[in-house]
């Protein structure tokens, strides 16, 4: 490499770059970032490489190997080009086939990139939604260079920024161009880059003044620094030198943190490349003007990004900031003039000046040009570096750019400016990302990261997780910070513990602006940004953690226990019966599933198993545990004999007499439990058969009608009185239940109206309301449907109500209607997949928009076509109709399954008592204490709810009958709340043999054949040893709670040692 | 030269005035300062005893109070000997949302001790790090050098297990990004292949070594990707050697110099086209074992 020596031969040595890089040569780029490398690029490079040598293709195609490029969540991923063509996560055996395909200007279609929200495959990096919708001024050019190699950066019109500022001969014009841009500092503060220029470029140069690169990037969570560190040195040397050459300075310093060790190694390349190119060091560019930089290696202190701490770390001290004034631009390093930018500032400047100072203003909003880089990381699909205008909306940077939610947890809020910044919730995704709307929405930009958080983030934690962060990052200075951020984090440790009162918040909150107000450097001054914002915007979880004693997201470890358990609405301990299947106690196993629940049988069918959706087996890509299969593996085989229900007082003829109405899960729960208190119970069932939706709604081949039929019998005892057929409302009013000797009386008729769609003629002969079309069935034998039938709707009812119908022996063809996409609909998986197997057919993004019928007659239904379009607030595409998208499906039948709510006329009409409501839904109920306005009636179920799960309405039930036990007692109905975690210490089993990789087993099911028109109960037990196995797979979280500790065990031991 | 990582810490690292003279020397004077003799220091002997505390207070003329603030305030240096792999684990934000404190205890239980611990063995020393900058794919650990993406709990015990065993003896003969390459003389352009002597079932690359007053042969694995290497007379760590074509007796250097070490890299012409480049300089990682471009 020689050396320039002059401007114009910079200028040649571009133009022979250019012209030699033949545009058109056939190139694969791997991206070899951090990130990529961690994903495996390494391997990827070599194996490229061999197969180029190999095949002695070194003239027909060349390899580029460039720092980040941003979409890390795909790596390790190939580029070709021209053709621009991205393949995302590749592996070794896909390197040899792209590499043809190049050759043969040909895609390996099968490996290109896929969008997965719409599956459309992307044959164009541009088309690439997570690319299409940035705008990658400064990140773009990553692709483009190869780090290690000046030349690439030169070709790419690097260095020439450099050339038209020195050529101006005018350091003024320089600081005047960077003012006129609006450029502001990107690692947060956001202050002018062109004003901080100017004063320093007025300090006296007497014994030299510093620029320093702040390339310290320690916020947790972002990283953008590191990729142009990485991927682009070149850039933040010329800004660097342009900046010394416009403000005077002398000396340049890139302040890098150790953690980077592949930055340091490519800036140490570029620094001494650039050398010995003649852009850096002495007379750059033979104009006689001298300035060069050196790289000094933090040592790992997050308050070093504070720009007095930085420079007390830059000359060898211990990184404490001082208090300013003197500022660094009078005073910094070693006394001297300095003045700080951070990364991705400097790499901005060459793009002012190679775009010029007024184009690069009209990117972004007014006082916010230019781009921003972002890290998008977290609970995110497409995770990576994103860089967009300013000002764009948070909610198209992480629905637009990021895909929205990776899984089918709902994204919350999104975390911006790492330690000194705050929680804005998804309601607020509207705000435009800049320097001001953050700060007024209780955040900071920060450096650019911006991690998003789900519904398994607890805002609680995410506070307690900064404190403790700054607690151990406060330089200790100042006592404010030092102690007020260790009380804040004592505070908010035992608020996750379960040990907060509502009193702490306050003091939170006062000592957060005590330490905000009293402290001298921006550490302290921002470090209570996370507890505010969260307080601000999260305050009801707080509340959850310490009234209820409950961390929704399951994050606090003590308030958690065991998933399974604690996501259970009746607190089953599912880890317990599991245990003890493990360990053949199969009886044990019964007695843990039938303590908390009456009806084991149908919720080992029926179950919607919250706690194998959050089950920790499969967290992370694993599997959950099949803990419903493994109920009905000792449902089916243990005697329900072997449980003895605890009778709390003799049957007392004297013991106050309860009304339940409604006779589902809800009402026979509510009556079990008050009849085990003693209490005399009578159920009202307006159907002639009790068990609510369980034997209206839920057909046969999921919950055979023996089971059912058995376990309900098993729950109306001597202190059970069940009348059928008694319909409040038309056989009775509640006004003559309270005037009778009913002490309380128990609401609970479930929601057993169907919604209707709201269109015209929805009343022709042939359609029918879901809920009907399954009583009619169910309770009475009638086949309404017949023909061709359709089913609009996407919930469980839907499905049933579908393969109901197809059941029925006049019924030619299924067919469900859908508005949006399979993944959404919110039936178990497992039903949907039996309809289709049966033949269902499922047709979705459609929209209903007309009944067609002829005189009265159903004849079919219009349809319009929808598209995904926007985000709505839930992080779910809105389904739009596509206008003029209208198209006819005949029909003989039409189901309308879309929800259902409650028939509330029964108790408006209750002569003169007025039950209060909400939207003449469902019955207005305060949810800890069941409590309606009318004392001594309470309500629960899906008639307080709304339509629910069988699981809860068995809680509600066991919920009213401690309530109802209280109020007759006259004690206080709210109790306070205790933890629910594991307390029982059951001692795992041998441990399986390591060599069987058990996986889930697939419950065991009748041929899609043979149900297809039978009621034959369609899943089967699972085998024993398929039980056994499965059973090992628990990770068992109750242990951590419930093992005894180690000198325990000794002591134990020892003792239960023969003598 | 290519062997860093299979070369155990020599036992004889004893902390003397003279070798810590020689790490102030290198930064006396420069930005940076102390802090940077220190983590020479630490480089060097794996961490900062008191012992090498002392010695640098001393021969800097700085208090040892100084010397000990510095040395606690950074979260890099360690006061405490460190195991033979060091394991840190990210507790960024981004891996803590994605579940970064589960790894943390399963590595705690797995290896049986808590973070900033040793194990008894001396084999590991676990530390959790504050941000690695890999936030798109936590949680992430970094142990000896090399990135660990998406972990999951079950993952850690085989991290441990391969750890011991060495990642960069990643190459069976059967791994595929393991590649024989012909090289030769970039002057003379004569070939270095040597199928007199075989390394790896391939004849070996030879070239001639000179350092000190030794002159001999050097032989290494013709398989890129693989580091095995013999040499005539046996070359200490940390030497900057010369290198000679064995034909035409040319110094086989060019203008590359060495990212991690400065030293000039030694240049061989690939057959097929590209130039593999490895550092003059024992023991570097430089050039991660040797570098194969292209271009």
């Amino acid at each position: 490499m020689s050396k320039l020596s002059s401007i114009l031969d910079l200028e040649q040595l571009h133009q022979r770059l250019f012209d030699d890089s033949d545009h058109e040569k056939l190139r694969l780029v791997v991206c070899a970032g951090t990130a990529c490398q961690a994903s495996g690029s390494n391997g990827i490079i070599r194996v490229a490489k061999k197969h180029i040598i190999q095949k002695d293709l070194l003239n027909k195609i060349s390899l580029r190997i460039t720092g980040c490029q941003g979409f890390c969540e795909m790596g390790p991923f190939v580029l070709t080009e021209p053709q621009n063509a991205f393949y995302p996560q590749v592996a070794l055996d896909n390197i040899s086939p792209i590499i043809e395909s190049v050759l043969d200007d040909k895609h390996v279609e099968e490996l290109l990139y896929r969008d997965s929200n719409t599956g459309k495959k992307c044959s164009n990096l541009e088309d690439i939604p997570f690319f299409k919708n940035q705008k990658r001024t400064v990140l773009g050019a990553n692709q483009k260079i190869d780090p290690i190699r000046i030349y690439d950066y030169i070709a790419q019109g690097g260095y020439l920024s450099l050339a038209k500022v020195l050529s101006r001969e005018d350091p003024d014009w320089a600081v005047e161009e960077v003012k006129t841009s609006g450029l502001r500092g990107r690692g947060g503060a956001g202050f002018s880059t062109g004003i901080k220029w100017e004063l320093l470029s007025r300090q006296p140069n007497g014994k030299g003044k510093f620029l320093v690169c702040n390339a310290d990037e320690g916020d947790p969570g972002a990283y953008m620094d590191r990729a142009i560190l990485e991927g682009n040195p070149h850039s933040i040397l010329e800004g660097m030198i342009i900046g010394a050459y416009g403000t005077g300075a002398t000396n340049g310093v890139i302040y890098v943190r150790a953690e980077y060790p592949l930055a340091i190694k490519h800036l140490t390349i570029a620094l001494g490349q650039a050398r010995d190119l003649g852009v850096l060091g002495e007379n750059i560019l033979g104009t006689g003007f001298s300035f060069d930089i050196d790289i000094v290696r933090g040592a790992g202190a997050f308050v070093c990004g504070e720009e007095t701490a930085l420079i007390r770390s830059i000359e060898g001290q211990t990184g404490e900031p001082r208090q300013r004034p003197p500022f660094p631009i009078t005073k910094g390093i070693h006394g001297k003039p300095t003045a700080i930018n951070n990364v991705e500032t400097w790499a901005n400047i060459p793009v002012i000046f190679r775009l010029g100072a007024r184009e690069f203003a009209k990117v972004g909003t007014k006082g916010n040009s230019g781009t921003k880089i972002f890290s998008l990381v977290g609970k995110i699909k497409n995770t990576g570096l994103v860089e967009v205008p300013m000002g764009t909306t948070i909610g198209e940077i992480v629905f637009g750019i990021g895909g929205g939610p990776p899984g089918d947890a709902r994204i919350k809020a999104v975390q911006t400016g790492g330690p000194s910044g705050g929680c804005i919730p998804v309601k607020k995704f509207d705000l435009p990302v800049d320097y001001d709307s953050l700060a007024k929405a209780g955040s900071i930009m920060g450096s650019g990261g911006m991690i998003v958080m789900d519904e398994n983030t607890c805002m609680v934690d995410v506070a307690k997780y900064y404190m403790n962060f700054l607690k151990d990052e406060s330089c200790g200075k100042c006592f404010s910070c030092r102690k007020g951020t260790q009380r804040m984090y004592e505070i908010l440790d035992g608020i996750s513990k379960g040990e907060g009162t509502l009193e702490d918040l306050d003091l939170l909150e006062e000592l957060a602006i005590a330490v905000m107000d009293s402290t001298m450097c921006g550490l302290g001054q921002t470090a209570s940004n996370p507890v505010l914002s969260t307080l601000k915007y999260f305050r009801e979880e707080y509340r959850r953690h310490i009234v209820d004693k409950r961390c929704d997201a399951l994050v606090c470890k003590e308030l958690t226990g065991a998933p399974c358990q604690a996501t259970c609405p009746v607190g089953t301990e599912a880890w317990r019966y599991i245990a003890h299947i493990g360990k053949g106690e199969f009886e044990e196993a019964y007695l843990a599933i039938r303590e908390p629940n009456p009806f084991p049988s149908v919720c080992a069918r029926v179950c919607n198993h919250p706690c194998e959706s959050r089950c920790r087996a499969g967290e992370s890509g694993g599997e959950p545990v099949a803990i419903r299969a493994l109920k009905r593996f000792i449902t089916d085989r243990v005697d329900p004999g072997a449980y003895k229900p605890m009778r709390l007082v003799k049957s007392d003829p004297e013991m106050p007499r309860i009304a339940i109405v409604g006779s589902g899960p809800a009402g026979l729960t509510a009556a079990h439990g008050l009849s085990l208190m003693g209490y005399k119970v009578t159920i009202f069932e307006a159907e002639d058969r009790p068990g609510g939706m369980l034997t209206s709604a839920i057909p046969a081949y999921r919950l055979p009608r023996e089971v059912l039929q058995k376990e309900i019998d098993s729950l109306i005892d001597e202190n059970v009185t069940l009348k059928c057929n008694s319909a409040l409302g038309r056989d009775f009013t509640l006004q003559e239940l309270l005037d009778g000797d009913y002490k309380a009386v128990y609401l609970a008729m479930g929601a057993h109206k169907s919604r209707r769609l709201g269109l015209e003629d929805e009343d022709a002969k042939g359609v029918h309301p879901s809920i009907k079309f399954l009583k009619a069935f169910n309770l009475r034998g009638e086949s309404l449907a017949e023909g061709r039938v359709g089913v609009i709707g996407g919930g469980n009812s839907a499905i049933d109500a579908a393969r109901v119908a197809l059941r029925q022996e006049k019924v030619d063809s299924v067919t469900i209607l859908y508005r949006r996409t399979r993944e959404e609909m919110p039936a178990f998986p497992e039903e949907i997949e039996a309809a289709l197997e049966e033949g269902i057919e499922l047709v979705t993004l459609v929209t209903p928009a007309k009944i067609l019928s002829k005189n009265g007659n159903l004849e079919g239904i219009e349809c319009l076509r929808n598209e995904l379009g926007d985000y709505d607030s839930s992080g779910r595409r809105r389904p739009v109709p596509l206008d003029g998208s209208e198209y006819p499906i005949p029909l003989d039948n039409l189901i309308v399954a879309i929800s259902e709510s409650s028939d509330l006329d029964c108790v408006a009409g209750s002569g003169g008592t007025e039950i209060d409501t909400v939207d003449n839904d469902r019955i207005k109920v305060n949810p800890k204490t069941l409590c309606t306005n009318l004392p001594g009636v309470f309500a629960g179920g899906d008639v307080a709810t709304g339509p629910s799960t069988v699981v809860e309405a068995i809680a509600a039930g066991k919920k009213a009958a401690v309530v109802i036990d209280r109020y007759t007692r006259g004690d206080e109905l709210e109790q306070p709340a205790s933890p629910l975690v594991p307390k029982v210490y059951i001692e795992p089993g041998a441990p399986v043999d390591e060599e069987i990789e058990a996986s889930r087993p697939r419950q065991p099911e009748i041929s899609a054949e043979s149900r297809r028109r039978g009621f034959d109960e369609v899943e089967l037990s699972l085998t024993q040893e398929d039980a056994i196995r499965e059973s090992s797979r628990c990770l068992r979280c109750d242990l951590e709670f419930t093992r005894p500790n180690q000198d325990e065990a000794e002591k134990s031991t020892a003792e239960s040692k023969p003598a | 030269m290519v062997e860093l990582a299979l070369q155990p810490l020599k036992e004889s690292d004893e902390v003397t005035p003279e070798r810590i003279r020689k790490i102030i020397d290198r930064h006396e004077g420069a930005l940076g300062g102390l802090i940077a003799i220190l983590e020479g220091v630490q480089a060097q002997f794996g961490y900062l005893s008191e012992k090498a505390l002392g010695i640098v207070a001393q021969e800097t003329g700085r208090s040892l109070v100084d010397i000990y603030g510095v040395a606690n305030f950074y979260q890099s240096f360690s006061l405490k000997p460190r195991g033979k792999h060091l394991v840190s684990v990210c507790v960024g934000t981004a891996c803590h949302v994605r579940g970064a404190p589960a790894i943390v205890s399963e590595f705690e239980q797995r290896l049986g001790i808590e973070v900033d611990e040793t194990t008894e063995d001396k084999e590991f020393t676990l530390k959790t790090v504050n941000c690695l900058g890999a936030c798109a794919l936590g949680p992430v650990a970094v142990i000896d050098g090399h990135y660990f993406s998406k972990l999951k709990k079950s993952d850690i015990e085989k991290l441990r297990h391969d750890a011991q065993e060495g990642f960069d003896r990643a190459g069976d003969e059967e791994d595929r990004r393991i590649f024989p390459v012909d090289v030769g003389c970039p002057f003379c352009n004569h070939s270095f292949m040597d199928s007199g002597f075989y390394i790896n079932g391939r004849p070996s690359i030879r070239v001639t070594v000179s350092f000190g007053d030794k002159h001999g042969w050097f032989r290494m694995s013709s398989l890129y990707g693989r580091y095995d290497i013999f040499s005539e007379y046996e070359i200490p760590v940390d030497t900057v050697s010369h290198f000679f074509c064995p034909h035409c007796h040319a110094e086989l250097i060019g203008s590359w110099e060495c990212p991690m070490c400065s030293a000039p890299m030694v240049p061989m012409i690939v057959r097929g086209g590209g130039t593999i480049r490895i550092c003059s300089r024992s023991g570097c990682t430089g050039s991660d074992g040797h570098m194969l471009d292209l271009r």
